[in-house]
C-alpha cells in the first residue's frame, strides 16, 4: 500500500514544510522581538512615572524575589528631592498565570496606586483583577488590610465573584511586597546611610541580621 | 471535488447553512469560554476569521504537493504557524489589543473549526475559493460569538461593550459563568434553527404557489 515512492514523498514533504515553517517563524520572531522588548520597556517606564502623582523622578533601589521571580523596587522623588513614595514590582501565582503587578505607596506605607502589568487569568472572571473596582479597593489601605474576604462592608479586600484564586494571588503578592518594602526601608533609615543604590541592594540581608539581633536582645 | 459555488455563495454558506457554532456545533469551547462580554467575543471572532482565511489560502496553495497520509500534521503546522505569526505581530504593533486577547489568540491553534475548514474545503479547492470559504466560516463564527456574548453581557453584567445599560437591576451572575454560556449557546442555537426552518417552509410555499 505504501511504497518507497510514498515514503520518499512523505519525508520530503515533512522536511520541506517544517523547514519552511521554521524559517518563517524565526524571521517573524527576529523582526518583532526587538519591537516587543522596546514596547515592554516603554510601558514599564510609563507606568513607573504615572504611579505616584507629583513624583518627578523614579530611582531604582534594588531587586527582590517573589514567586521565583526577580522583581525591582524604586523610590519616587518629588520636585524638591523629597521622597514622594515607593514603587515595587511583584508577582502572584494566580489560577492560570503569574499576575505581574506594580504597587505604589506613600512614605507612610499606604497604598496610593496599583497597576496590573500582565496576567492571563480566565477571561471574564479572573481577568477582572484589572477592573477599576477591584484595584480601587486597594487605594488608601495598608498591610493590615491585605486579606481576601467574600463579604461586603469590611476594610479588607473583597474577592471577585467566581475568581477567589486570582483575587487572593493579587492580594498575597501585594502583601508580600508591602512586608518586604517596610523592612527594606526601615533598614535604610535606621542605618542612616544615604539611600544609595548599593546600600539598599543589601537591605534584605541587613534586615535578616537586624531581626536576629533583635531576637537575641 | 472542486466546488462549483460562486464566491458570494461560499461566504453565505459559511454564515448560515454551515454556521460553525449554530449548525455544525464545533468549536463550542471558545464560544463558551470567551463570550462573557461582547468585546472579547468580537475580538476572538475577528482573529478566527483572519486565521481561517490565511490557513485556507496556504493549504489550498500547497495541496498538490502534500501526500494525503500526512496532510493533518501539515495542516496543524500551517495553523499554528499562522497563529504564532498573528500573535507576534500583534504584540509588536498593537500591544494594547494583544494584552487583552493574546490568550485567546493562542487558543485558536486548537480550534476544530479551523482544521475542519482546511480538511473539508481548502485541501480540495483553489486558493481564491478557499479564501472566500474561510471568510464565510470566520464570519459565521464571529456573528455567533457576537450574539452569544451580547446576550451574556447584557444579562450577566447589565452592560454592553462595558457601558451600563440595565442600571439598577441586579445582574444574573450565572450568565457570566460557564453554565450561562451553555444555556445561551443552546437557546440561540435553537432559535437560529427555528427561524431557519420557518424561512425554509416559507420559501417552499412560495415556490409551490408559483408553480
Amino acid at each position: 500500500m505504501i511504497g518507497p515512492k510514498d515514503i520518499f514523498k512523505i519525508m520530503s514533504n515533512l522536511v520541506v514544510i517544517y523547514l519552511a515553517g521554521g524559517l518563517i517563524l524565526v524571521s517573524a520572531y527576529a523582526f518583532t522581538s526587538p519591537i516587543v522588548a522596546k514596547n515592554d520597556a516603554n510601558k514599564k517606564n510609563q507606568v513607573l512615572k504615572s504611579m505616584i502623582p507629583g513624583s518627578e523622578k523614579v530611582v531604582k533601589l534594588g531587586d527582590w524575589t517573589i514567586s521565583d521571580k526577580t522583581a525591582e523596587y524604586y523610590k519616587a522623588l518629588a520636585a524638591n528631592d523629597k521622597i514622594a513614595g515607593y514603587i515595587i514590582e511583584t508577582y502572584g501565582k494566580g489560577y492560570s498565570s503569574n499576575i505581574h503587578s506594580m504597587l505604589a505607596v506613600d512614605p507612610s506605607m499606604r497604598i496610593v496606586n496599583i497597576t496590573i502589568l500582565s496576567q492571563a487569568e480566565t477571561p471574564g472572571l479572573g481577568d477582572e483583577v484589572e477592573s477599576k473596582w477591584f484595584k480601587g479597593q486597594f487605594i488608601g489601605k495598608n498591610l493590615s488590610n491585605m486579606e481576601v474576604v467574600k463579604t461586603t462592608g469590611t476594610d479588607k479586600i473583597q474577592a471577585l465573584t467566581g475568581a477567589t484564586i486570582s483575587s487572593r494571588a493579587v492580594v498575597n503578592s501585594e502583601k508580600a511586597a508591602l512586608e518586604f518594602l517596610e523592612k527594606a526601608i526601615q533598614t535604610t533609615s535606621s542605618t542612616a546611610v544615604d539611600s544609595s543604590i548599593q546600600a539598599v541592594a543589601g537591605a534584605t540581608k541587613a534586615t535578616a541580621t537586624n531581626a536576629s539581633q533583635a531576637g537575641k536582645q | 471535488m472542486m466546488t462549483k459555488l460562486r464566491n458570494r455563495d461560499l461566504v453565505i454558506r459559511g454564515l448560515i447553512q454551515e454556521n460553525t457554532i449554530f449548525r455544525q456545533a464545533i468549536s463550542l469551547c471558545p464560544a463558551i469560554a470567551v463570550t462573557s462580554n461582547l468585546r472579547n467575543g468580537l475580538m476572538m471572532g475577528l482573529a478566527v476569521m483572519f486565521v481561517q482565511a490565511m490557513v485556507n489560502i496556504t493549504v489550498a496553495s500547497i495541496r498538490q504537493f502534500i501526500h494525503p497520509r500526512i496532510r493533518l500534521p501539515i495542516f496543524m503546522l500551517v495553523i499554528s504557524g499562522w497563529v504564532t505569526i498573528v500573535d507576534m505581530f500583534m504584540s509588536a504593533f498593537v500591544p494594547e489589543v494583544q494584552a487583552q486577547i493574546g490568550l485567546y489568540i493562542q487558543l485558536i491553534v486548537a480550534f476544530a473549526s479551523i482544521l475542519a475548514g482546511a480538511e473539508t474545503f481548502a485541501s480540495k479547492n483553489k486558493p481564491v475559493a478557499a479564501f472566500f470559504d474561510g471568510i464565510g466560516r470566520g464570519a459565521g463564527f464571529l456573528i455567533a460569538l457576537a450574539f452569544i456574548s451580547a446576550v451574556r453581557e447584557i444579562l450577566g453584567k447589565g452592560s454592553l461593550l462595558g457601558m451600563p445599560i440595565l442600571a439598577g437591576s441586579k445582574p444574573l451572575l450565572i450568565m457570566v459563568l460557564p453554565a450561562g454560556g451553555f444555556i445561551t449557546a443552546g437557546v440561540l442555537m435553537a432559535l437560529f434553527n427555528f427561524l431557519d426552518s420557518k424561512y425554509q417552509k416559507k420559501s417552499e410555499a412560495l415556490a409551490g404557489s408559483a408553480e
